[in-house]
């Protein structure tokens, strides 16, 4: 004890130093965990966001490692939820599905399934965010146990209540070293997200500034109209490709991954409404519509929305000299072929000078190689009383870009020809 | 659309001569017109970004011809619809490739795999265009294949001023006026336009030469690796419930002690038996087999079969391949003869204990089992395409039977 003391007396110094030792680790760690945030848009996290507040199960593919827990901080913080996290791969089957608990006469009374602690606290909260962690590092039992728990919102006795949303976390296939895959029904019952870091992101963060992203708003005076979008742009394509209600997926490579079915569509119809309300980006909706019914259904839908942007060829016709063109030459002659085909529906003398007017607007704001083919389309269908309109000279530019690559292509022609010729003989 | 700026660029010359393509092309005229032009002097020929703007020098504008320029048009979009810029940045992070050299070695690869079937029928080939065969190598493989096999060197000195852009190799040029700059595509608008021409070709495949049918097909589900396929295959096979690891009531759970009186199952781990039919009566070669044979037993072992629960049934005579292999990795052969697919099963399936698994090697050309098999099967499928159809002219109806539903197919090769 004297030792003891004497020797704290004679060191005093030291030991101060040791006291201080941890005041300078601790500050050191206050300056490593002193970081910033500044804004940038992230689509990803935007996704997600729209597809949990639409009430979906959201099933998140990425490599361990990448921030996908940060990313749910952000999102509980966002929508005002409790974040619950579960690591699956650390609990059994009777974590999800209750744990029995023995009474006095267990014939008479049976044996209840107690819900495990976190379940009671969610419950009894009535709202939270539950992310169900490493999925495919669980056993098939626990796997299963915790789809019923997705699906169903039933942990044992207990049944989730309605404001709480979940969000399943899995490792791509080609990277789990035990296999999780879905079965087809399962996989059409989530919206699956790819996450992927950002290489920029990642390298700005750990210098100091992370992204603080802003999280989409629904807006509250668009819900009607968002409503409405939604359900046109479905059914309006599924109007027209009743192939694409319901493909089960057939080649191993899709196995897995999102297919279409009535159920999926349901589910893209509430987040193209989501995404409406929100204003959110095409690109933001792409993630989600490819999600949940696939790349090839969901890019059928964005082409039809892309058309659905596309100014309605009886508006131009009416007014062509105040017409709003697309910037973009494949949508401007997407838009004069439609042009095109309304004078072909009905031709009328006025809406024909109206539609050779377009065309000069068109040659005076761009590229004169996109009017050729509707040219001569459109004076194709000239009727004999029609004068030609004057303002077709102005498309002479277009006419001489048209006689070159018919020259171009009458030298391609011969020259071939000549090979032919000497092959031949 | 076109900068109002005045320069020497011959925008006329250049439209008629993307007007001539779109006319030879005309299911790439989608893809053509959404190009956004961009006069450039420090570009040397025509190059693209990967939001699809083109660079053009006026100086090259002007010293070829229109029929010329309208080949480049088509070789510069096919760079973008081919996603060349995505498969060289994928490539360079498989193989640690690093430095505008290898990005050179990209650019020529990608050229190679556009240029053996993009020229011809109304189109010139460019001056210039490099060919697979002006560096020795075959016509008709993809990007990845010709990386693999050329480097560098006084054979592709010529080719060092050739430059397709970022949008063809991935790496940003001095000129390129980057994602946030004006009229580039967003992603999703890539994705579209990619898509609108893809569906376009599947729509009409008469039209279109069976390179760019192969391209539409595959545009937006690249074909995976079959390694990895026929490795997740196994191994969900191997470890789906029932095999392998899962819970059992032989052995008082760790959580027992809590709850007295209850019986608790408990996590327990038992191997999967995995037998490997092989089927040897087609025109397998030994280099496919073996390199398939080799997979499944790595993949197998991997899932934690052991070298004894491994059965390889060679279901033809002539099993050269399978003998040596299976000696070398000590795998025990059982039975042998037959072509006939559905002996390997019923000899698989009279190992006792029963396996657990069933792989099957073979190229298709045979009959099945009209019913499902009492455990998991996987068929590692060598694709068989019909080079010419004048050799089956006896039967031109004859379709070999295709895999039954039950089985997971992955395609090898």
């Amino acid at each position: 004890m004297t030792m003891c003391t004497a020797y704290a007396t004679a060191d005093a110094p030291s030991d101060q130093v040791h006291a201080s030792q941890l005041d300078v680790a601790a500050e050191l760690l206050t300056l490593l965990r002193d970081a910033t945030t500044e804004p940038r848009p992230d689509i990803q996290l935007e996704a997600l966001t729209l597809a949990v507040a639409a009430d979906l199960p959201v099933l998140l593919w990425g490599e361990p490692g990448i921030g996908k827990t940060a990313a749910l901080t952000q999102l509980a913080a966002a929508l005002d939820l409790p974040l619950t996290t579960v690591i699956a791969s650390v609990h059994e089957p009777s974590d999800f599905s209750g744990l029995p608990i023995v009474g006095d006469d267990p014939a008479e009374q049976g044996v209840p399934m107690a819900p495990p602690d976190w379940a009671v606290r969610l419950v009894r909260a009535g709202r939270g965010l539950l992310f169900l962690d490493e999925l495919s590092t669980a056993p098939p039992a626990v796997q299963a146990a915790l789809l019923r728990l997705v699906l169903e919102r039933r942990i044992g006795a207990l049944r989730l209540p309605p404001g709480v949303r979940i969000v399943a976390a899995a490792n791509p296939r080609s990277s789990a070293a035990d296999g999780w895959e879905l079965s087809p029904p399962l996989a059409n019952r989530f919206v699956h997200l790819q996450w992927t870091h950002d290489h920029d992101v990642v390298v700005r963060g750990l210098g100091g500034t992370w992204p603080r992203a802003t999280l989409p708003r629904l807006d509250p005076a668009r819900l009607p109209e968002a409503v409405d979008f939604a359900r046109r742009a479905v059914c309006g394509l599924l109007t027209g490709r009743p192939k694409l209600v319901h493909q089960l997926p057939s080649s191993e490579t899709r196995r897995g991954g999102p297919w279409p079915s009535p159920r999926s569509w349901e589910m893209t119809l509430s987040l193209i409404a989501f995404a409406t309300a929100a204003g959110s980006s095409r690109e933001v909706l792409s993630l989600l519509v490819r999600g949940t019914v696939g790349d090839g259904p969901g890019l059928e839908l964005l082409a039809s929305l892309d058309r659905m942007d596309l100014p309605d060829p009886e508006t131009l016709l009416a007014d062509p000299a105040g017409a709003a063109l697309p910037e973009r030459g494949d949508l401007r002659q997407a838009v004069l072929d439609g042009v095109v085909a309304a004078v072909r529906r009905r031709p009328e003398k006025s809406r024909w000078d109206a539609a050779w007017a377009l065309l000069v607007r068109v040659v005076e704001t761009g590229a004169p190689d996109l009017v050729v083919v509707p040219a001569t389309t459109l004076a194709s269908l000239r009727q004999e009383d029609w004068d030609v309109p004057a303002s077709i000279e102005r498309l002479a530019g277009a006419v001489s870009v048209s006689r070159r690559a018919d020259q171009a292509a009458d030298r391609v022609a011969a020259r071939a020809a000549a090979v032919a010729a000497k092959a031949g003989r | 659309m076109t900068p109002d700026a005045p320069g020497t660029l011959d925008l006329d010359k250049l439209f008629a001569a993307r007007l001539q393509a779109a006319r030879a092309r005309p299911y790439l005229a989608t893809a053509l017109f959404a190009l956004h032009t961009v006069e450039s002097r420090r570009v040397p020929t025509m190059a693209v970004d990967r939001h699809w703007r083109c660079y053009v020098s006026p100086v090259f504008v002007d010293r070829t011809p229109v029929e010329e320029l309208a080949g480049v048009w088509v070789h510069e979009v096919s760079h973008l619809l081919r996603d060349h810029h995505g498969r060289s940045d994928r490539f360079a992070r498989l193989h640690g490739l690093t430095g505008p050299a290898e990005r050179l070695r990209m650019n020529i690869a990608a050229d190679c795999e556009i240029n053996d079937d993009v020229f011809g029928d109304g189109l010139v080939r460019p001056e210039g265009a490099v060919q697979p065969g002006s560096l020795g190598l075959p016509a008709g493989e993809l990007m990845e294949d010709y990386l693999r096999q050329f480097r560098l060197g006084p054979h592709t000195q010529s080719l060092a001023w050739l430059d397709c852009g970022s949008g063809a190799d991935g790496l940003e040029r001095e000129w390129d006026l980057g994602a946030d700059g004006a009229h580039g595509l967003s992603a999703q608008e890539r994705d579209a336009v990619r898509f609108r021409v893809a569906q376009g070709i599947t729509a009409r495949p008469g039209n279109t030469p069976k390179a760019w049918q192969r391209w539409a097909e595959d545009a937006f589900h690249p074909p995976q690796p079959w390694r990895e396929l026929l490795g997740a295959a196994v191994r969900s096979a191997a470890s789906g419930p029932g095999a392998g690891e899962d819970y059992i009531y032989g052995r008082p759970s760790r959580r027992s002690a809590g709850v007295p009186g209850v019986v608790l199952p408990s996590l327990r781990r038992r191997p999967p038996r995995v037998s490997v039919v092989i089927d040897t009566s087609g025109s397998v070669s030994d280099a496919e087999l073996g390199s398939a044979l080799l997979e499944v037993s790595a993949i197998s072992r991997a899932v934690g079969g052991r070298r004894d629960l491994i059965t390889v049934v060679p279901c033809d005579a002539a099993a050269r391949i399978a003998h040596p292999l299976c000696r070398a990795e000590g795998i025990p052969l059982l039975g042998g003869g037959g072509t006939d697919l559905r002996t390997g099963f019923a000899k698989a399936l009279r190992v006792r204990p029963r396996p657990d698994v069933i792989v099957i090697l073979t190229d298709g050309q045979t009959p099945w089992p009209e019913t499902r098999p009492p455990c998991r099967t996987v068929v590692g499928l060598f694709p068989r395409r019909r080079e010419n159809p004048s050799d089956d002219e006896d039967d031109p109806d004859y379709e070999p039977d295709t895999p039954p539903a039950w089985a997971r197919v992955v395609v090898i090769g």
